[in-house]
C-alpha cells in the first residue's frame, strides 16, 4: 500500500489537534502548489498521486478533508469520490474537487459523485484557503 | 266685717290668680327654655361634630404640609441629582464622541490593515506560484521531467491546456516544436524566426501577450514567451487558448512569464548539459 508523504512531517507534540488534509494530484507541480499554500496554515498534509491511492490513504489516515484533482490515472477524482462516499469509514470526510474545467456539466458531475465543493485551476490561494477553512470548520 | 272679709278674699283670689298666672307663665317660660335648651343641645352637638371635622381637616392639612415639605425636599434632592446627572451625561457624551472618533479611526485602520492583508495574501500567493515554478523547474536534470513540469506550470499555474515548446535551430534559423499538449496535428512544427507572432517574439526577445478579445490570429495564440539564456533566445513557449474560467492574464502570469523566460531556458540547458556529460562518461 502507498505510504502517504507528510508535507509537514509526522504529528509532533502539540500537533495532535492539527486538522489533517489529504491532497491528491498526479501532477507534482500542482501537488507542490497546493501543499505550499496549505502549509501556511496549521494543517497536517498527507498526499496521494491518484484516485486509487487516495481511497487507500483516506481509509488509513482518516483525514479531516480531501482535496482531489479530477483528471488522474488509474482512478479519476470523480470515481474516487464516489468510492469514498460509499465506504462507511470515509463517507463523512468532505471532498473538494480541483477541476480544470469549471463548466456546469463538470461541476454537476462532481456534485453527483458526492463531492462537497470544488475549486478550479489555476488555483486561487485565498479561495482555496477559504473553502478549506469552511469545510474543516463544519 | 263682711266687707273686710270679702275684700281679703278678693285679694287672696287675686293673688292666687296672679300666682297661677305667674306660675302658668313660668311654666310656659320653662317649657320654652326646655325647647331652647334642647335646641341648643342639638346645636352644640352639631358644632361638636363640625369641630371634630375641622380638627380632622386641620390634622389632614398638617399631614399634607408635612408631605409637601417632604416632597419639596425630595424635589430638591432630585433637582440636585438631575444637575449631577446632566454633568455626568455631558461627560459621557464627550467620552462617547471621543470613543466614536477613536472607533472610526480604528475602523479605518482595520480597513487599511484588511486591504494590506489582502494585498500581502495576493503577493504571497503570487510568490508561491513563482517559488513553485522555480523549484519544480530546477528540481531535476531530466529533460522529459522539465518539459512535463513546464506543461504542469502552464496548466496549473497559468491556466491553459494548449501550449507548444519550441527550441531554436540556429543552423536553420527556425524554432522547432519539441513538445506540445492540447494542440491538434495541424500545430506549426517549424516556425522561421521573424515569422508570425511566435517567430517575431523569438526575434525580438520580448514576451508577447495578446490583448483581451483579440482576433484569433496564429491559431488563437494568447502569449508567447521567448526562452533566453544570457540574453540570447534559445526557444519559445507558445500558449494558446486559456481555460474557460480564466478570463485573461493577470500580473502574476506576467511575472511567471518573466520567470519562465529565463528559468525554463536554464533548466532545459542544464538537462542538455547533463545529458552530454552523461554521454561523455558513458563514452569513456
Amino acid at each position: 500500500m502507498h505510504t502517504p508523504r507528510r508535507a509537514v512531517g509526522g504529528p509532533r507534540e502539540g500537533e495532535r489537534m492539527k486538522k489533517k488534509i489529504l491532497c491528491v494530484d498526479d501532477s507534482r507541480t500542482a501537488l507542490f502548489m497546493v501543499t505550499t499554500i496549505l502549509k501556511k496554515e496549521p494543517y497536517e498534509i498527507v498526499t496521494a498521486h491518484d484516485g486509487q491511492q487516495a481511497v487507500e490513504v483516506a481509509s488509513a489516515e482518516r483525514p479531516d478533508l480531501i482535496l482531489m484533482d479530477v483528471i488522474m490515472p488509474r482512478m479519476t477524482g470523480f470515481e474516487a469520490c464516489r468510492e469514498l462516499k460509499q465506504r462507511e469509514d470515509t463517507k463523512a470526510i468532505p471532498v473538494i474537487l480541483v477541476t480544470t474545467r469549471g463548466e456546469e456539466e463538470n461541476v454537476e458531475t462532481g456534485f453527483a459523485s458526492g463531492c462537497n465543493d470544488y475549486v478550479t485551476k489555476p488555483i486561487n490561494a485565498q479561495e482555496l484557503l477559504a473553502k478549506v477553512r469552511d469545510h474543516i470548520a463544519n | 266685717m263682711k266687707d273686710s272679709r270679702n275684700g281679703h278674699g278678693a285679694y287672696v283670689r287675686k293673688v292666687q290668680e296672679g300666682t297661677q298666672s305667674f306660675t302658668h307663665d313660668l311654666l310656659g317660660e320653662m317649657e320654652r327654655l326646655h325647647v331652647l335648651v334642647a335646641s341648643l343641645q342639638v346645636e352644640k352637638e352639631t358644632l361638636h361634630d363640625k369641630t371634630r371635622g375641622i380638627q380632622q381637616v386641620l390634622s389632614a392639612n398638617e399631614a399634607l404640609r408635612a408631605l409637601a415639605a417632604s416632597l419639596e425636599a425630595e424635589m430638591n434632592r432630585l433637582h440636585e441629582q438631575v444637575v449631577t446627572l446632566r454633568a455626568a451625561n455631558e461627560r459621557y457624551e464627550s467620552e462617547h464622541a471621543r470613543l466614536s472618533a477613536q472607533l472610526d479611526r480604528t475602523r479605518a485602520e482595520s480597513q487599511s490593515y484588511s486591504s494590506r492583508y489582502a494585498e500581502i495574501e495576493t503577493q504571497n500567493s503570487n510568490l508561491a506560484n513563482l517559488y513553485v515554478a522555480s523549484y519544480r523547474l530546477h528540481g531535476t536534470l531530466d529533460r522529459k521531467e522539465v518539459i512535463d513540469t513546464l506543461q504542469e506550470i502552464i496548466a496549473n499555474l497559468i491556466g491553459s491546456e494548449e501550449a507548444g515548446l519550441y527550441e531554436l535551430n540556429e543552423g536553420k534559423q527556425t524554432l522547432e516544436l519539441i513538445a506540445s499538449f492540447g494542440l491538434g496535428p495541424d500545430a506549426q512544427r517549424s516556425v522561421p524566426l521573424g515569422s508570425g507572432r511566435v517567430g517575431q517574439a523569438a526575434t525580438s526577445g520580448e514576451i508577447f501577450v495578446a490583448e483581451p478579445g483579440a482576433s484569433e490570429l496564429d491559431g488563437g495564440l494568447t502569449a508567447c514567451i521567448p526562452l533566453k539564456l544570457d540574453g540570447k533566445v534559445t526557444g519559445a513557449v507558445a500558449i494558446y487558448r486559456l481555460l474557460p474560467q480564466k478570463s485573461g492574464f493577470e500580473e502574476v502570469d506576467r511575472e511567471l512569464f518573466e520567470l519562465l523566460a529565463t528559468h525554463a531556458a536554464t533548466a532545459l540547458y542544464c538537462t542538455s548539459l547533463h545529458a552530454r556529460l552523461r554521454a561523455q562518461e558513458v563514452a569513456r
